[in-house]
C-alpha cells in the first residue's frame, strides 16, 4: 500500500509537468507539505519530449535535472505517479481528494538496472516517441525515457498475465517486480489544490484538408521535436517518415488547429515561436542546403521573442508566406506533400511541394477531455477561470491559459503562493 | 570523541557491479589506500537492509564520513539520505561498469577504474565536514516592495496575506502607477469581450487597510546594504529626511516608463495635438468617462480614429525599441472599444503588421473588436500628415499591395513599454573612441537613476537581460535574477499587461519570502536550494587580490575597508566561482573545497610511463555534463578506460591548481566539460563556463613551462543532451594522447 | 449609372463596408475576416478569380466600391462551400459572394457579357415561368446564349449526352412545348412577386434610414 500522510495543511498539486513541478517545489521549499499527483509514470510532462526551448535554444532537460534534484532532496514533497485525482470535494482549507493509482507492477526496490527489459520480448508502441520512426516500439518492461524520475521501471499492463511478465519477474534480482499489484485508491485530506494538468496536442487528424491521417510526410510539431533527440526515434536525424530521406525542405503550417472556429478557437501562443525555433533545427542539420518555409497568419513573437524572430528572418534559408494553407495533397511518385493556397500579401497562388510538412499543432487544455472531478469554473476553451467560487483550487500553467514554459512557470509560482496562503491560514487557525 | 572523523566505505555489488568487479580487491583498496575504518559490501545496498546497515554503523560505530560505492550520485538519492554525516557517492555503476564494455580484455582496466574511484571517494569525504548553515542573518519576516503601481500593490498585498510585513516605497505622491491612470483594462475573464475595471482602487484600499503594510510616498531607496535576511534600506523622502529599515527580501516593481513619442516625427507626434500615444489616450478616455471623446486640438467630437501599431517598436531605427511590447494590440482593441462605447458608428481602424493577441483570451477579444465594427488592416504606416479635414495617415496596404491613405480625426500611436530599471552593472564600458565620438557629436548622455542604490561591489542595481529589462535569463526559472533575495516583477522585468504583472507580482512575492526564509535557516537559494554549505575564508592567507569579488556572478562579495572580501553568505549561491578564482586557495566550503577535489586527483594511481596506461582527468559540470555521461553509459556509449571523472558544482569553481597538480603528477590529459557560454549561456551560475575558459586560456603558459603540449588540456561546452558526444570527447582526448604520447611527468 | 446606384453612392459616401453590411446578404460578416486566405486557396475555380474572396473583403473595407461591384470575381462562385467549411471564422463566404453578385446586378453594375450573370438570368427567367426548370429549354437557351453559330457548335458537341438523356427518359422532347409546371403556378408567381417587393422595400428602407 502506498502510504501518504496528508492533512488540511497539505497542498495537493495535480499534474507533474513543468507547472505542477514548479508549484510543488516552490511550496515544498517554503516548508509546506506537498503531494504531487502525476498521471504518467514519471514527472516532467511535455517538456521531457522537447529538444530545445525558444528563444534561448537551451535544453529543457537541463532545468529538469535541477528540478528533479530539488525533488529528490526535499522531504516535504511526495510524488505519486501513474496517479489521477478522481474525486475532489470540500472547500477552502478542507478538501477530500480521491487519488487512484494504477499499478506499476514495480516497487521501490527497483534499481533501474534494466535486467527486466532485457528479459522480456514483448514490445508495445512507444508513446514517448509518438510511435514514430525506428524507436516506435519499446519493451513491455521499460524505463519511460533516459531521465525518468522516479528512476523506476514500469511494466506495461497489457503484458500482465503473459509469460513475458513472469520472465521479467524472474530476471529481477531485487524482488522489485510485483505482478499482483492492484489499483489503489487513496483518500487524502488537503487544504488547497493546484491544478496543473497542462495540455495535449490537438488531434491533427481532425484538420481534414491537411491529411495528417493520409499523408506520411505530414507530421506535427511535437513529433518533429522528438526527431532531434539523439536518443529519440530517428537518432537525432531529421528524416521523413515515408522513406527515411533527409527532410531538407520543410514547411511549417501555423495555426494548425488554433484560431479556428472548426477546431480550437483560441490562439495557442507557443506555435509561432515553436516553428521559428524548429526552422533553426533544419539549419542546424543541413546548413545552407536546408530550407524552411513558414506559412502564417500573424507571427506572434511578443516581447524579446521579436529579437529571435528577426534573427530567423535574417536567415536566407527561411522564408515566410502569409497564408493559411488551404489543403495538402500527396505527390504519389515522390511522397512529397504539395501545399496549395494563396499568399495573401499581393494575392499569389502557390502549389508548392516540400519534403516534409510540420503542422504547428494547437494546444488543447488536457482538462476538457478528462473533465474536472470537482467544482470549478471552466471557460468555453477548456481553461480554468479565475473565480471566487473555485475556493482554494488554483489553476497553474496551461490549465489556466495557453502559455509558453516561461509564463507557465510564472503562473505556477503565483498559484503556489495562493495555495500557501490558504494552508498558512489553516495553520494559523489551528495554532 | 564525537568529532573524530571516521570513514565508512560501503560497496554495493548489485546491478552487475559484483559480476564485473573484484569486490575483495575494492574492499582492500578502501581500507588499505582509502584508509576507511569500516568497509562493508552488500549485494543490494539501496535496499532497506543495506541502508539500515549503514545507519547502524553511524549510530553505533561512530562512522560519520560515508563513501558509498554504488550507482551514480543521481540515482537512489532518497535511499542514501543520512543526516549529520558527510557523504560522497562513488559511481561504480554508470561511471565504471556501464561506461566500459564487457569482456576479459577489459577486466583489468575496468577494475583499475573502480579502484581509483574508491580511493578518490574515500579521500574526498575525508576532506569534508558537515555543513551547519550560515548564521549570519536571522529570520526577518518582512519584504521591501519598490514601486506603488499595480505590480507593487499586488506584491505588497500578497506578501502581507502570506504573513509578512511590507515596506512599500513609491517615488511619486500617490499609489496606483500607470495602471491607475487607465480608464479600463483588457478583460481578464471569459468571454473576453468588454474592457473591465482595473481594480487598482480596490488594491490601494487593501494596502491602506493592512496594518502590516507601511506606505512611503514621495520616497526613494537611497541605499540598500546587507543581504537576504538583513537588508538595510535607507528610505529618503523628497524633503531630505532619511530613515533606515531592515527587511528580509526585496521585490523590485519599478514598472515602466512611457515611450517618448517625440522620436516619431514621421507620425506628426508633437507637431499636431491630435496625434496621441496609447498612454495619453487613456487620459482622454478617463476625462470622457464613457461620454464622447473630444479632439485635443479643437474639442470637436472624434468620429474617426486610426491606431498605428508598433509605433517606434519592432524596429532597428535609432531611438526605436527593437522588441515587441506585447500588450499594445490588445490595448488598441480596448481603446477602439472606448470610442464604440459612446458612438457605435465611430470609425475605428487598427493598422498592424502582425496582430498579436495570444492566448485564450486574446483571440476572443480580437473577435469581439471585429464584431463591434473595429476595422483591421495589415499595413505599414509611413507618415501622418495634418490636412484640412484632420489627419491623413499614409500607409502601404500589404494585402492589396498599394500605397494608400486614410483620414482620421485622431491618430493613436501604439507605443511600447520602456522598463524603469536602474543602470546595468555589467553595461559595456564605452571605449575611449566611443566617448570621444559622443563628445564630438554633442550627444547628451542620459544618466539612468538608480532604483535600489545597492551598496554592492558590482553595481547599484539588478543586471539587465536585454533592452534594459531585468528579466531572468532562464526559461525554466523566470525569477532568477543575479542578485539573491531581490526579485523583479512587472514591466521592469519584461513587457507585460496588468494581468500578467499581477501574476508576476505574486510569483516574485513568493520567491522573496522564500529567500528570507532560506536566509533565516542559513540555506542556499536556487539552484542549490537547501544547501547548507557556504564559503569559508581563511583571512590570514588572503592577498586582497580581489579576484573573488570581481568574478562572483551574483555580486555577493563586497570588500571591506582593507580590501578583504566580505562574503555575505545569504547572497551567495554556492557555485564556488570564488573558490576557483582564488590564487591562494583560501576559499572553501565544508563539503566542497580545493582539497575535496584535490584529494581525488591525487589519489588516482598513476602507472608509470612504460605501462602505457595514460590517465585523463575529466572535470564535469554536475548538472549537465555529468548526467550526460551517466545517460550515455546507460545507453551503451562507452568511454575511455583511462578517464577519471570528477563532478564539479560548476566549471567556474575549477581552480587551476587542480590542473597544474594533475599535470605535474603525470596525468596525460585534462578535459573540462561545462555549459554553453556567450549571450545564450546555459550555465545556471551564469559565468562558470566563461570563467573556466578564460582561466584555461592562461593555462597555456603553465603547459609551456612544463614543456607539455597544449592539446593535453581541452575545454568543451557540453549539454545534458550530449549523451553520445560527451563520451566521444573523452575518447578524442585518449586518441590525442595516443598520438602525442604519454606525459613525461610520471614518477 | 442606375438611380439606385447613384443613391447608394450618396448615402454611403464614407463607408462601402456599411453599405455592404446593410444591403448585401450576410454582408455583416465581412468585418469578421482575418485575412488568412484559406478561402482563396480552397476555391476550385480560384485561378479564374481576379480578386479572391478574402481580397474582396479587404477591398470592401478599403472602400473600393466600383472595383468590387463591377468585378466579375464573385460571379465565379459555384457554391461548392469549400471556403465556408474551412473558414476559421465561419464567415458564410459563399452567401456573401452571391449577395455581392445580386447587389451588383440590382445596381446595374454587372460587367458586360458576364457569362454567369447571363446564365443566372436565363435560369431565373426559365424558372419563374412555370415554377420548374425546363431543362431542355434552359440547355438550348444556354447553347445559343452567345450567338447562333456557337449554339450549333455546342449543340453538336453535346448531342450524345442529350440523346442519352432522352433515351433514359431523363429529359422529354415534349418539354419544348410549354413544359411541366408546379401545381399552383399562380400562387408561386405571387410568392416570387411578394419576395421581390419585400427585398425592394428593404433596400428602400435602408436608403431612407
Amino acid at each position: 500500500m502506498t502510504e501518504v500522510i496528508a492533512t488540511n495543511q497539505t497542498i495537493l498539486v495535480v499534474g507533474g509537468g513543468v507547472s505542477g513541478m514548479t508549484a510543488a517545489l516552490e511550496a515544498a521549499e517554503m516548508g509546506k507539505k506537498v503531494v504531487l499527483v502525476e498521471k504518467r509514470a514519471f514527472i516532467g510532462g511535455r517538456i521531457t519530449q522537447l529538444y530545445k526551448y525558444f528563444p534561448k535554444l537551451c535544453h529543457p532537460t537541463c532545468g529538469l535535472e535541477i528540478n528533479q534534484r530539488r525533488a529528490k532532496m526535499n522531504p516535504n514533497l511526495t510524488i505519486l505517479t501513474l496517479a489521477q485525482v478522481t474525486d475532489l470535494t470540500g472547500s477552502e482549507g478542507n478538501y477530500s481528494a480521491k487519488v487512484t493509482i494504477s499499478p506499476r507492477y514495480v516497487n521501490e526496490n527497483c534499481t533501474a538496472c534494466g535486467d527486466c527489459a532485457k528479459a522480456v520480448d514483448a514490445e508495445f508502441d512507444n508513446e514517448f516517441n509518438y510511435g514514430l520512426g525506428a524507436m516506435k516500439k519499446r519493451k513491455g518492461a521499460y524505463l519511460p525515457y533516459n531521465m525518468a524520475h522516479p528512476q523506476t521501471y514500469v511494466l506495461d499492463p497489457a503484458m500482465i498475465g503473459t509469460e513475458d511478465a513472469e520472465k521479467a519477474k524472474a530476471a529481477c534480482k531485487y524482488n522489485a517486480i510485483d505482478l499482483e499489484m492492484q489499483e489503489e485508491v487513496l483518500e487524502l485530506n488537503i487544504g488547497a489544490v493546484i491544478w496543473a494538468t497542462g495540455w495535449r496536442p490537438y488531434d491533427a487528424a481532425k484538420i481534414q484538408p491537411y491529411g495528417y491521417d493520409r499523408i506520411a510526410n505530414v507530421i506535427t510539431s511535437v513529433e518533429f521535436e522528438r526527431m532531434m533527440d539523439a536518443s529519440g526515434p530517428t537518432g537525432g536525424k531529421l528524416i521523413r517518415p515515408s522513406d527515411g530521406k533527409e527532410a531538407k525542405d520543410v514547411a511549417f503550417i501555423q495555426c494548425a488547429g488554433s484560431r479556428d472556429r472548426n477546431h480550437l478557437k483560441h490562439c495557442s501562443r507557443i506555435c509561432c515561436m515553436a516553428s521559428l525555433k524548429q526552422s533553426t533545427y533544419v539549419s542546424e542539420q543541413f546548413a545552407d542546403s536546408g530550407k524552411s518555409t513558414i506559412y502564417y497568419i500573424d507571427i506572434r513573437a511578443i516581447d524579446r521573442f521579436e529579437d529571435f524572430y528577426k534573427k530567423v528572418q535574417a536567415n536566407k534559408n527561411v522564408s515566410f508566406v502569409k497564408s493559411k494553407v488551404a489543403n495538402i495533397i500527396e505527390d504519389k511518385a515522390t511522397g512529397n506533400p504539395i501545399l496549395r493556397g494563396v499568399d495573401t500579401e499581393g494575392y499569389h497562388r502557390y502549389e508548392q511541394p516540400h519534403d516534409l510538412v510540420v503542422l504547428a499543432i494547437g494546444m488543447e487544455p488536457s482538462l476538457n477531455e478528462a473533465g474536472f472531478p470537482g467544482e470549478v469554473v471552466i471557460n468555453e476553451h477548456g481553461f480554468i477561470e479565475r473565480d471566487e467560487s473555485n475556493g482554494a483550487i488554483f489553476a497553474a500553467g496551461c490549465a489556466a491559459d495557453a502559455l509558453d514554459v516561461n509564463r507557465a512557470v510564472q503562473s505556477a509560482t503565483a498559484a503556489s503562493l495562493r495555495a500557501i496562503q490558504v494552508v498558512n491560514r489553516v495553520a494559523g487557525a489551528e495554532g | 570523541m564525537a568529532d573524530e572523523k571516521k570513514v565508512g566505505a560501503y560497496i554495493c555489488s548489485g546491478c552487475g557491479i559484483g559480476d564485473r568487479l573484484n569486490m575483495k580487491q575494492l574492499e582492500m583498496t578502501a581500507t588499505r589506500d582509502g584508509k576507511a575504518k569500516v568497509c562493508k559490501t552488500h549485494d543490494f545496498l539501496c535496499s532497506k537492509a543495506g541502508v539500515q546497515m549503514i545507519q547502524d554503523d553511524i549510530d553505533n560505530d561512530g562512522v560519520n564520513q560515508l563513501a558509498i560505492a554504488a550507482c551514480s550520485r543521481r540515482a537512489k538519492v532518497e535511499a542514501f539520505n543520512f543526516s549529520d554525516v558527510s557523504q560522497t557517492r562513488i559511481n561504480l555503476r554508470e561511471g565504471v561498469i556501464w561506461a566500459r564494455p564487457e569482456g576479459d580484455e577489459h577486466t583489468e582496466t575496468t577494475q583499475e577504474m573502480a579502484d581509483d574511484y574508491v580511493r578518490m571517494g574515500c579521500h574526498e569525504v575525508k576532506a569534508m565536514t558537515v555543513p551547519t548553515g550560515s548564521d549570519e542573518q536571522p529570520l526577518v519576516k518582512s519584504v521591501l516592495v519598490v514601486g506603488g503601481g499595480i505590480t507593487g500593490l499586488t506584491a505588497a498585498v500578497e506578501s502581507f496575506k502570506t504573513g509578512y510585513s511590507v515596506t512599500l516605497v513609491e517615488k511619486s505622491g500617490a499609489l496606483g502607477g500607470m495602471a491607475g491612470d487607465l480608464y479600463k483594462r483588457v478583460p481578464t475573464r471569459a468571454p473576453y469581450a468588454e474592457p473591465e475595471e482595473t481594480g487598482v482602487a480596490e488594491l490601494i484600499e487593501a494596502v491602506n487597510a493592512a496594518d502590516g503594510i507601511s506606505v512611503h510616498l514621495n520616497t526613494t531607496v537611497t541605499k540598500t546594504a546587507g543581504a537576504p535576511g538583513r537588508f538595510e534600506i535607507d528610505l529618503s523622502t523628497e524633503s531630505g529626511s532619511t530613515e533606515t529599515t531592515t527587511v528580509g527580501a526585496i521585490v523590485q516593481a519599478s514598472g515602466m516608463k512611457a515611450y517618448d513619442a517625440n522620436q516619431l516625427p514621421e507620425f506628426a507626434y508633437g507637431k499636431n495635438a491630435d496625434v496621441v500615444t496609447n498612454v495619453e489616450l487613456e487620459a482622454l478616455a478617463k476625462a470622457a468617462n464613457g461620454g464622447s471623446m473630444k479632439r485635443p486640438s479643437d474639442g470637436k467630437e472624434i468620429k474617426s480614429v486610426t491606431f498605428i501599431q508598433c509605433a517606434g517598436q519592432r524596429s532597428e531605427k535609432e531611438g526605436h525599441l527593437s522588441y515587441c511590447s506585447g500588450f499594445c494590440c490588445n490595448t488598441s482593441i480596448k481603446q477602439a472599444m472606448y470610442f464604440k462605447e459612446s458612438n457605435p458608428n465611430a470609425d475605428t481602424t487598427i493598422l498592424f503588421t502582425d496582430l498579436r493577441t495570444p492566448g485564450a483570451g486574446g483571440e476572443d477579444f480580437y473577435r469581439s473588436g471585429q464584431k463591434k465594427g473595429i476595422l483591421f488592416s495589415k499595413g505599414e504606416v509611413s507618415e501622418v500628415v495634418p490636412s484640412a479635414e484632420g489627419l491623413e495617415v499614409k500607409f502601404n496596404d500589404l494585402i492589396l499591395g498599394e500605397e494608400t491613405s486614410m483620414q482620421a480625426d485622431l491618430v493613436v500611436l501604439a507605443t511600447g513599454q520602456v522598463p524603469n530599471s536602474g543602470p546595468d552593472p555589467y553595461a559595456a564600458v564605452p571605449t575611449k573612441e566611443e566617448k570621444e565620438a559622443a563628445e564630438a557629436s554633442n550627444t547628451v548622455e542620459i544618466s539612468v537613476e538608480s532604483i535600489l542604490n545597492l551598496d554592492y561591489r558590482q553595481g547599484t542595481d539588478l543586471p539587465h537581460l536585454s533592452n534594459g529589462f531585468t528579466d531572468s535569463h532562464f526559461i525554466c526559472f523566470p525569477y532568477e535574477t543575479r542578485r539573491t533575495g531581490i526579485y523583479s516583477a512587472g514591466p521592469v522585468r519584461r513587457p507585460m499587461d496588468t494581468l500578467q504583472a499581477q501574476d508576476d507580482a505574486m510569483g516574485a512575492a513568493l520567491k522573496a519570502i522564500q529567500s528570507a526564509e532560506n536566509a533565516g535557516q542559513g540555506r542556499a537559494a536556487h539552484p542549490r536550494s537547501g544547501d547548507l554549505s557556504y564559503p569559508l575564508f581563511r583571512k590570514e592567507g588572503c592577498t586582497q587580490c580581489k579576484r573573488c569579488t570581481v568574478e562572483c556572478p551574483f555580486g555577493a562579495i563586497n570588500e571591506d575597508e582593507r580590501g578583504f572580501p566580505q562574503f555575505n553568505e545569504s547572497r551567495c549561491r554556492r557555485c564556488g566561482t570564488c573558490m576557483g578564482a582564488c590564487p591562494v586557495r583560501v576559499i572553501s566550503f565544508d563539503n566542497y573545497s580545493v582539497d575535496t577535489v584535490g584529494n581525488q586527483i591525487k589519489n588516482v594511481d598513476i602507472p608509470d610511463e612504460f605501462d602505457e596506461k595514460p590517465r585523463i582527468l575529466v572535470l564535469a559540470c554536475e548538472n549537465d555534463a555529468y548526467p550526460a555521461l551517466d545517460m550515455g553509459a546507460k545507453n551503451g556509449y562507452h568511454y575511455s578506460q583511462w578517464a577519471r571523472v570528477i563532478p564539479v558544482r560548476c566549471l567556474g569553481s575549477v581552480n587551476t591548481v587542480w590542473l597544474t597538480d594533475a599535470l605535474s603528477e603525470g596525468y596525460d590529459g585534462v578535459v573540462l566539460m561545462g555549459c554553453q557560454k556567450g549571450d545564450d549561456y546555459q550555465c545556471h551560475f551564469v559565468k562558470g563556463s566563461e570563467m573556466a575558459t578564460m582561466r584555461m586560456s592562461k593555462i597555456a603558459d603553465t603547459l609551456q613551462q612544463l614543456n607539455l603540449e597544449e592539446e593535453r588540456v581541452s575545454t568543451y561546452e557540453v549539454a545534458i543532451t550530449d549523451i553520445q558526444r560527451a563520451p566521444q570527447l573523452i575518447n578524442d582526448m585518449a586518441d590525442t594522447i595516443e598520438k602525442i604520447g604519454m606525459s613525461p611527468f610520471k614518477f | 449609372m442606375s438611380e439606385l446606384n447613384i443613391a447608394m453612392v450618396e448615402k454611403y459616401r464614407n463607408s462601402f463596408l456599411h453599405e455592404v453590411e446593410a444591403n448585401v446578404e450576410e454582408g455583416d460578416w465581412v468585418k469578421m475576416c482575418m485575412q488568412c486566405g484559406v478561402c482563396s486557396g480552397s476555391c476550385p475555380l480560384g485561378s479564374h478569380w481576379e480578386h479572391s474572396p478574402q481580397k474582396l473583403f479587404m477591398m470592401i473595407r478599403a472602400g473600393k466600391r466600383e472595383e468590387v461591384l463591377s468585378s466579375d470575381s464573385m460571379w465565379m462562385c459555384t457554391s461548392c462551400y469549400n471556403c465556408v467549411v474551412r473558414c476559421p471564422r465561419e464567415v458564410p463566404i459563399t452567401h456573401i459572394m452571391h449577395g455581392l453578385a445580386s447587389y451588383a446586378k440590382r445596381l446595374g453594375l454587372v460587367p458586360k457579357g458576364q457569362q454567369t450573370a447571363k446564365f443566372a438570368q436565363h435560369f431565373w427567367d426559365n424558372l419563374v415561368k412555370k415554377g420548374r426548370v425546363n431543362e431542355l429549354k434552359l440547355g438550348l437557351n444556354l447553347y445559343f446564349m452567345n450567338g447562333f453559330a456557337e449554339g450549333v457548335k455546342t449543340s453538336l458537341k453535346m448531342k450524345d449526352i442529350g440523346l442519352g438523356m432522352l433515351k433514359t427518359k431523363r429529359m422529354s422532347p415534349m418539354e419544348i412545348f410549354g413544359g411541366h409546371k408546379v401545381k399552383d403556378l399562380d400562387g408561386f408567381q405571387a410568392m416570387v412577386k411578394k419576395a421581390q417587393e419585400i427585398e425592394t422595400a428593404r433596400i428602400e428602407k435602408n436608403m431612407n434610414a
